[in-house]
């Protein structure tokens, strides 16, 4: 961005341009500085970041009719955090009076409106808009943004944080659509079905499942729960936090974000277990089958249950109570394939009719690990889908080559497997506003990152994650369906947050309006 | 006998049957016999455990198999094993060999083997079981199961055993497969891991529960009236198609199975069948004390179409 960096007087006359491109842009359609699209946390947090940086002409494009993303759509039964709430909270928005350890759903939801209020971010809002793809018009520097049903929405920057986890998937399984009963998925639940006295098959046995099945136990007559591959779990140290704790959080935020920082390193040493093949993760393992031993009496039943992976490889698990609603007596674990779905129930390859009235399915997301989340087209009319189709890549998770202008949040390998995942976040948020302020104080036509830099960036991640547990042979959701790993960042948050602290012009090119150009599209022709 | 593992297990995925599709209530049942009837249940009995403990075996070859492929069609075949037991449970339903919940007595030797492989099969190489389970299906498929349908003509039944016979004929097709992949490499490094297994004294222990096991039932289909050449004959199949391939032929574990088949067939050998046939008996004096209790998986059994 050497070329950039020489102009003293741009950051005037930038902002000067700027407006004067608005004014014919209200005959023609409104272009906004940024469109964000999702409100998540991550949308959230980066309208909140971009805010105050003094930019403001932004738009929030949500699909749904609330905030939430993620705390809106997990309203299961049981749905809670298993990042210690102090930890699952931005930095800059730290919550006092947290209830519990690892908070429900309705109280991060709650936090949430309680952002959308303390920063004001309701004006911003554009619900039921549902992207359907975007367009990126090198001549203008303007992302055209599909809505669905909608008129187009035009916007210089766009920042995608619609969620790696916002899509609920199905199983293939076939003869799901002849199941004459209920059907519900955990990111979709229905609170008014009543499931007292229904019997119940559960479907999944990954992190929603643990919390659903011992809260569902309480409520039906029988459940069955239905695994195909089990997951390592560890005890997790629930608590009800106690007023003291409130108050001195409250007098003393700096205390909080002591605790915050205590619970953050806890977890980052979990890394050394988790994300390598280290003595930590046999003492991990050691500790997850002392637990299972613990509290499944039955040889036959702790055998199903435990997982021949190594731990880490796939999501590793927390919860308490599990192991136990699986002994109740009006629970039941079944680990027979599953042949199909008919009219009453489910068949299972050992010959048996497992009827129910209702079949949950705790079955995940169908995650864009190898497909852009819509269609996007870049410069040149390159299609981000033909690019992923091996496998999703990025540079810093953020930026694509090809793709100047657009940010992504919770991209390409930036998941941690150990950590919250708003520890990522945050400095992704921080990177993107960089990415912004920059093209809108230079008043930039195009801010793509370089091919090299990327390739490079990707040279090293792949290296390292070869050498991590992910990639250790079992098949996960991390994993393409030919092993490439798009999802995980291979370090410490610590490290992301490192790599994510600078915005590395030399790593971009960046292109402005040339005069030319300039004066043509005043003249609207 | 090499065969594309990708479309053994999606021709196994296509192949499913459910207790449900067969009518148990339809007629035939009268067909069976008053003079077959207590022998027919004993011999159902013995089948059906067999079936049950070879389910047990694929879940340990499931845990064992590294190929995942291999892992998921062993993964099948444990729950295919389980059907075969359930339905066999259902015919003796039908037939008015079981009350309510009952589910028949394994005899001494049953238990004992059902035992072994509760502790010891999940610690066992592949080779062991995958080489010992084509045996007992080749005996099964070839001698029992035929045998069974010469007998009784109910229609039901032959429904029933069509399914279990097709299900058995993959299961074979899986298990050659596999004898002859474990045959593949320096003959010398096979005997040396062999050697390592075959003197682990877990396995002595499985071998002195299959040797009775095999020659209790081996008298029981006797009782029956199965004509014991033809049991001979069946068995003799492990050594014909295991063998047909140098790589099968060089897997050590093939040949103690298929020499013992051939001992167990020469009814003139007394160095083996005097000593096995007194464990036959010794083993009725076993004390039950000293069985361990009944592990769970056996309770997952049932004759019931629908749960
Ligand atoms: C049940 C569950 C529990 C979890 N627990 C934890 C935890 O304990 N700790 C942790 O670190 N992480 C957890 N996660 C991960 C969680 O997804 C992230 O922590 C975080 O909430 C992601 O926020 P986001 O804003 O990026 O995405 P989301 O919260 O998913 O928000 C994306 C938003 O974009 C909208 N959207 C999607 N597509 C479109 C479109 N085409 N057009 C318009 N809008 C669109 C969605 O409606 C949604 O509102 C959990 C996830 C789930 C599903
Ligand atoms: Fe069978
Ligand atoms: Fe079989």
């Amino acid at each position: 961005m050497s070329a950039v960096n020489g102009h003293a007087a741009s950051k005037q006359a930038a902002s000067a341009s700027r407006r004067a491109r608005k004014t014919p842009a209200a005959r023609q359609a409104p272009v906004l500085d940024v469109a964000i699209i999702g409100a998540g946390f991550s949308g959230l947090g980066t309208a909140i970041r971009l805010r105050e940086q003094g930019i403001s002409d932004i738009a929030i494009l949500e699909r749904g009719d609330d905030v939430g993303g993620t705390w809106r759509d997990n309203t299961y039964p049981g749905a809670a955090c298993d990042i210690p709430s102090n930890l699952y909270s931005f930095s800059f928005a730290q919550n006092p009076n947290w209830s519990r350890g690892y908070s429900g759903s309705a109280e991060i939801l709650d936090y949430i409106h309680h952002l959308v209020d303390r920063f004001e971010l309701r004006a911003l809002m554009r619900f039921r808009h549902t992207v359907t793809g975007m367009t990126f018009d090198e001549a203008r520097g303007v992302w055209t943004i599909r809505v669905a049903g909608k008129k187009n929405v035009h916007a210089r920057c766009v920042v995608s944080a619609q969620g790696p986890l916002a899509n609920p998937a199905l199983p293939n399984i076939p003869g799901i659509d002849t199941f004459g009963g209920k059907t519900i998925h955990s990111a979709r639940w229905e609170h008014s079905y009543d499931f007292a006295g229904k019997r119940v098959a559960v479907i999944g046995t990954g992190a929603s499942a643990i919390q659903i099945v011992p809260a569902l136990a309480e409520r039906v007559d029988f459940l069955k729960v239905f695994q195909r591959t089990p997951a390592w779990i560890l005890p997790r140290p629930g608590y009800a936090a106690p007023d003291w704790n409130k108050t001195l959080f409250e007098k003393l935020p700096a205390s909080q974000t002591a605790f915050r920082n205590a619970l953050f390193y806890a977890h980052e040493a979990m890394a050394t277990g988790v994300i390598w093949n280290t003595p930590v993760t046999r003492l991990l393992e050691g500790v997850a089958k002392a637990f299972l031993r613990h509290q499944v009496p039955d040889a036959w039943v702790r055998r199903q249950l435990t997982p021949q992976y190594r731990i880490g490889c796939k999501r590793l698990l927390v919860s308490n109570d599990y192991y136990p609603a699986l002994m109740r007596d009006n629970v039941k674990l079944y680990t027979w394939p599953i042949d199909k779905i008919c009219e009453k129930g489910i068949r299972s390859v050992e010959g048996i009719e497992h009827q129910v009235d209702c079949i949950v399915f705790a079955t995940g997301f169908a995650v864009s690990k190898a497909a852009a989340p819509f269609p996007i087209t870049g410069v040149d009319g390159r299609r981000l889908d033909d690019e992923w189709s091996r496998g999703a890549m990025a540079y810093k998770s953020v930026n694509v080559a090809g793709y100047p202008n657009l940010f992504m949040a919770l991209g390409p390998n930036s998941g941690p497997g150990h950590n919250s995942a708003l520890s990522y976040m945050e400095p992704q948020i921080d990177y993107i506003v960089q990415g912004i302020q920059t093209i809108l104080e230079y008043d930039l036509r195009a801010l793509d990152v370089r091919e090299d830099a990327q390739a490079k960036h990707n040279a090293q991640l792949q290296k390292r994650l070869a050498k991590t547990n992910w990639n250790s042979g079992c098949a996960s959701w991390y994993l393409t369906e030919d092993g490439f790993n798009a999802t995980m960042y291979p370090g410490f948050a610590t490290q992301y947050k490192k790599q994510m602290a600078r915005f590395v012009n030399e790593d971009y090119r960046a292109i402005r309006y040339e005069p030319e150009f300039h004066e043509r599209w005043m003249r609207n022709d | 006998m090499d065969i594309d593992l990708e479309k053994m297990l999606a021709k196994v995925k296509a192949s499913q049957w459910a207790l449900a599709d067969i009518d148990w209530d339809a007629p035939g049942a009268e067909l069976i016999t008053d003079e077959q009837w207590p022998k027919l249940k004993a011999f159902m009995s013995d089948l059906m455990w067999i079936e049950h403990v070879g389910a047990r075996g694929f879940a340990a070859m499931a845990r064992k198999a590294e190929d995942p492929m291999l892992k998921e069609m062993y993964t099948y075949f444990h729950a295919e094993e389980q059907r075969h037991a359930n339905a066999e449970m259902a015919l003796m339903r039908r037939w008015g060999m079981l009350e309510e919940d009952e589910i028949p007595l394994p005899n001494i030797n049953l238990r004992l083997v059902i035992d072994w492989l509760d502790t010891q099969s999940d610690r066992m190489p592949l080779e062991v079981l995958g080489s010992v389970i084509p045996m007992l299906e080749v005996a099964l498929d070839g001698a029992l199961c035929t045998f069974l349908l010469e007998q009784v003509d109910d229609p039901v039944c032959h429904d029933a055993f069509k399914r279990i016979n097709d299900d058995e004929s993959r299961h074979l097709g899986v298990g050659f497969h596999v004898l002859e992949m474990q045959g593949h490499g320096k003959a010398y490094r096979l005997g040396l891991n062999f050697m390592g297994t075959v003197l682990n004294p877990r396995l002595i222990v499985g071998i002195a529960t299959y040797l009775p096991l095999l020659s209790r039932m081996r008298d029981n289909v006797a009782a029956m009236g199965l004509p014991e050449e033809k049991l001979y004959k069946a068995m003799n199949k492990y050594e014909r198609i295991g063998g047909r391939t140098a790589d099968g032929r060089r897997n050590p574990w093939f040949q103690l199975i298929s020499r013992h088949g051939r001992l167990v067939a020469d009814r003139g050998n007394k160095l083996y069948h005097v000593p096995v046939d007194a464990m036959v008996k010794l083993t009725d004096y076993y004390p039950r004390a000293l069985l361990r209790p009944v592990p769970t998986w056996v309770k997952e059994l049932t004759y019931k179409t629908a749960a």
